[in-house]
């Protein structure tokens, strides 16, 4: 297995305590939602990044899920409906030093917010996207989602769901991801490794967390039954640079429940922002100053 | 002799009709005269027909409309595609290409017979001196050369440079076709002399550019480090650009995958710290209205420039019009203030654009920038601008003692608050749509969100007494007070300054702020007024409503509007002007009721 360096800027020699990244915000979620252990995970691989957190920016868009940000001590930013990916990525372009973070939910991420996702992926900057996924609409009381099974009944299907669910991690890996990995509060030490490697890897790292809603979840979605379900891709021998068996894995979505990294790109492509950089270090010699930027309407004939 | 001679050409897609136009704008121009020029086309992208406008004159030139001296008609189908565009006069001098078959006492034209028409084999002069029947272009700039005086040099010396990579053959071909256009001019005098004459002595060197261009370039000067947005027809000019020069100073331009992505991206970088900008039309603004809220609510900087179409939808994309000022005061959901601001030229939109990011920084608060098609797409000879008069205003940050117990929506006095952003120890907060306490934590709480709501309102109260966002010309103690905003403010203008030549008496406001209203503005304008107008290029008059929602109008104060697209002319304001006067002098009753 490659290790792959932090991004941007050295680590701080000042140690790090989960404590220090968790707010004093109480959460609103049920007790047991599946995304306490979600923030307990991130805070967990937080410590271990040991960035600071105002160097932190995380990300969210609307959702249990989106609320995240504020139960950390980081910049946090809870914007609107689906669109944390196009915020997060303006964050991060303008100042590659920040460490950005984004949380969503399926209704966020791959319904309103989906058509982002797909230029996120491909657009390669340097940022790591976590979906809590719970198949359901929690925070408007149990509608349809679109990672909600066929047949699923809801308060919006009260006769059984007629379409096919979105596959997130075929989706992601359709338009190139780079690092794709899946996980659950039902491993706290497995969830917490492969965010924590996401966060290291350079480039856009999805992370797709089984966090199960335990107030419109069906049973077989709830940690419980996880613990029994989950199988580690470590543990099946799952190579993670090997992308055509990273597909093939990820068409077991909604049958399956794997966990770990199912893909990871042994040679990652520069990043958005390297190439940002690049630019700008190869132009700023032929800028004028800002006061002069007028004279090029001179007119010449 | 002529002191302003309006210039229409018309033709095919292909036929050059724009070059023609460009090369003897940037000579006159470098002759030192006030020039407009505005392109207009059909929506296809090649082909179709393609027209332009050129204004040039002794004195500053404020608009480019009213009917041609000059109509250029290389086809009379595509000419009569622009029908109110480029209106023919009987005093009209008709130029047309021989190969239409048209007799010149049977021009195409409906109502008006000119006078003076000349049918120039056009086609066939490019084709025998030039070799291609694409020198049209270069045989129109002769004939316009040679008739009224303009660029004979600069023209040829243009011709040099820009085919010079083509070879000495291609360039003595055309600068055989740019004189067989004069010697075709000298053979066939006109009637009366109509050749320019000279530009004012001591002019100073003029600048050439188009609205688009020059709001980009002001965005660089106020600092701007961050464009997102999508490509849309009238504005991508801005983020064409911005593209070529951003970088050059440690900025990023993002083409986002729709508009929401593009302002999503703005208010990300704002957030982190950075003076950011979007630009759009119409459709675009439609989909930003959340991401506005979202700025408004979590009082993050930004610029967002509307370069209005005709609308709604799809609309009239290649045409002005004024009708996104209800959109711009008053989308996205919630009780809202957002600055709009409206340029009246492009020399005016350097300001304005500059205006906006200082508006933008100091109030912590999107400021809409309303550009026009006309304005964003037209050239214009620009006086130069001298930069060192502008103040340029950074966010206020919060201070070493602040940060400690920061709280970021701190109630203040001013209801601005200091904001940090990442990277800043101690300034951690969470930023969110939801309403929030002081120090930015979610909250529900009638009280704290009606205080939130008096800051984000009352922190604009200084805005509402800038006087120096508003001009006004003519008599302050006028019974005649018109009001014009955008590109129609040129049109007013000259109104204003025919009326004044006739001894009118008549005075003229021209906002740059449009929203919030400046109550005591137009108040104060209106206190000596009778009766009075406001122009605009739209069916609702949105800027006569909007004021008259908050300031008592007097009753016979009306709006003198119209769709886009349909020019306004300030002969036809003038005639209002008169039917004014004579109405307060034979001492007309005013009406109680204001009538819709």
């Amino acid at each position: 297995m490659t290790t792959l360096e932090a991004p941007a800027k050295p680590i701080s020699l000042t140690k790090f305590v989960p404590g220090d990244f968790k707010s004093d915000l109480k959460p609103i979620w049920c007790p047991g939602c599946g995304d306490f252990g979600v923030v307990t995970a991130i805070t967990r691989a937080l410590a271990n990044i040991a960035r600071p957190p105002h160097e932190i920016a995380f990300v969210s868009g609307i959702g249990c899920s989106s609320r995240i940000p504020g139960y950390t001590t980081a910049y946090g930013f809870n914007t609107v409906h689906g669109r944390s990916l196009p915020i997060a990525q303006g964050i991060k372009l303008a100042n590659p030093e920040l460490l950005v973070l984004v949380a969503s939910g399926d209704g966020d991420g791959f319904s309103i917010g989906g058509g982002h996702v797909a230029h996120a992926v491909r657009r390669n900057i340097d940022i790591t996207y976590i979906v809590m996924d719970n198949q359901i609409y929690g925070l408007t009381k149990g509608q349809l989602s679109p990672t909600s099974s066929r047949g699923r009944k809801t308060v919006t299907s009260s006769f059984g769901s007629l379409e096919e669910p979105v596959n997130p991690l075929l989706y992601v890996m359709g338009y190139g991801a780079s690092y794709v990995a899946q996980g659950t509060p039902a491993d706290m030490t497995g969830l917490a490794k492969i965010i924590e490697e996401g966060i290291r890897f350079p480039g856009f790292a999805f992370i797709n967390v089984q966090s199960p809603c335990v107030t419109y979840g069906l049973e077989e979605q709830q940690l419980k039954a996880h613990k029994t379900n989950m199988q580690s891709l470590e543990s099946l021998g799952h190579d993670p640079s090997d992308r055509a068996r990273a597909t093939e894995l990820a068409r077991a979505y909604g049958t399956k429940l794997y966990t770990g990294v199912l893909y990871r790109n042994p040679n990652p492509p520069a990043t958005y922002g390297q190439g940002v950089t690049e630019r700008q270090e190869a132009l700023k010699k032929s800028a004028v100053p800002r006061h002069e930027i007028l004279n090029r309407f001179k007119p010449t004939n | 002799m002529s002191e302003d001679l309006i210039i229409g050409i018309a033709g095919s897609g292909g036929d050059g009709v724009i070059s023609a136009g460009e090369s003897l704008l940037t000579a006159a121009a470098l002759e030192g005269y006030h020039c407009v020029m505005t392109k207009s086309f059909g929506s296809q992208i090649r082909g179709g027909e393609a027209s332009c406008r050129l204004r040039l004159a002794t004195r500053p030139v404020l608009n480019p409309n009213g009917p041609l001296d000059v109509a250029v008609a290389l086809n009379w189908d595509d000419f009569r595609r622009f029908g109110a565009e480029l209106p023919v006069e009987a005093a009209t001098i008709v130029i047309y290409e021989s190969n239409t078959g048209v007799a010149p006492d049977k021009l195409p034209l409906q109502g008006v017979k000119p006078t003076v028409v000349f049918s120039v084999p056009i086609t066939e002069m490019a084709a025998q001196h030039a070799g291609t029947d694409k020198a049209k272009n270069i045989v129109i700039a002769g004939l316009l050369a040679g008739w009224f005086g303009i660029g004979r040099e600069s023209v040829v010396a243009g011709i040099r440079k820009k085919f010079a990579k083509k070879g000495a053959e291609v360039v003595e071909g055309n600068v055989r076709a740019f004189q067989a256009g004069l010697d075709f001019a000298t053979a066939n005098p006109l009637p009366a002399d109509r050749k320019l004459s000279a530009p004012q002595a001591g002019g100073q060197a003029k600048l050439l550019t188009d609205g688009n261009d020059m709001c980009a370039a002001a965005a660089i000067f106020a600092g701007c480090t961050f464009f997102g947005g999508y490509p849309i027809t009238p504005s991508t000019e801005i983020m064409q650009f911005l593209e070529r020069e951003i970088w050059k100073y440690g900025g990023t331009v993002l083409q986002a995958e729709d508009e929401i992505a593009g302002i999503g991206a703005v208010v990300g970088a704002s957030f982190a710290g950075k003076k950011a900008m979007t630009a759009t039309s119409g459709p675009g603004m439609s989909l930003k209205t959340e991401m506005l809220g979202l700025a408004s609510l979590a009082e993050l900087p930004l610029v967002c420039v509307n370069v209005m179409r005709g609308g709604p939808s799809t609309g009239m994309p290649t045409k002005a019009e004024q009708s996104d000022l209800y959109q711009a005061a008053f989308s996205a959901h919630g009780d809202c203030l957002r600055p709009v601001l409206a340029p009246t030229s492009v020399a005016d939109i350097f300001g304005v654009t500059v205006e906006a990011f200082n508006l933008a920084e100091y109030y912590q608060t999107p400021v809409i920038v309303l550009s026009d098609q006309e304005i964003a797409q037209r050239k214009e000879t620009v006086d130069p601008i001298d930069t060192s008069k502008f103040q340029i205003i950074e966010r206020r940050q919060p201070s070493g003692a602040e940060l400690t117990n920061y709280a970021r929506f701190k109630l203040t006095e001013s209801g601005i608050s200091p904001i940090s952003h990442p990277g800043m120890i101690g300034g951690n907060y969470l930023a969110a749509g939801i309403e929030h306490s002081e120090s930015g934590r979610p909250t529900a709480s009638g009280e704290m969100h009606a205080r939130m709501n008096e800051k984000r309102f009352n922190k604009f109260n200084p805005l509402k007494n800038r006087r120096d966002l508003f001009t006004i010309e003519g008599d302050p103690e006028a019974p005649i007070g018109i009001v014009s905003w955008g590109s129609v403010a040129g049109v007013a203008r000259e109104a204003l300054r025919l009326a004044q030549a006739e001894g009118l008496q008549v005075k003229l406001l021209v906002p740059q702020l449009l929203y919030p209203v400046a109550e005591t503005v137009y108040q104060d304008f209106f206190a000596s007024v009778q009766r009075g107008l406001f122009i605009e290029q739209s069916y609702q008059a949105q800027l006569y409503r909007i004021v008259r929602m908050n300031v008592d109008l007097p009753a016979q104060v009306k709006p003198f509007a119209k769709s886009g697209s349909n020019p306004i002319l300030p002969t036809e304001v003038l005639e209002k002007l008169r039917e004014m006067v004579v109405a307060i002098q034979s001492g007309q009753p005013q009406p109680e009721a204001i009538e819709d």
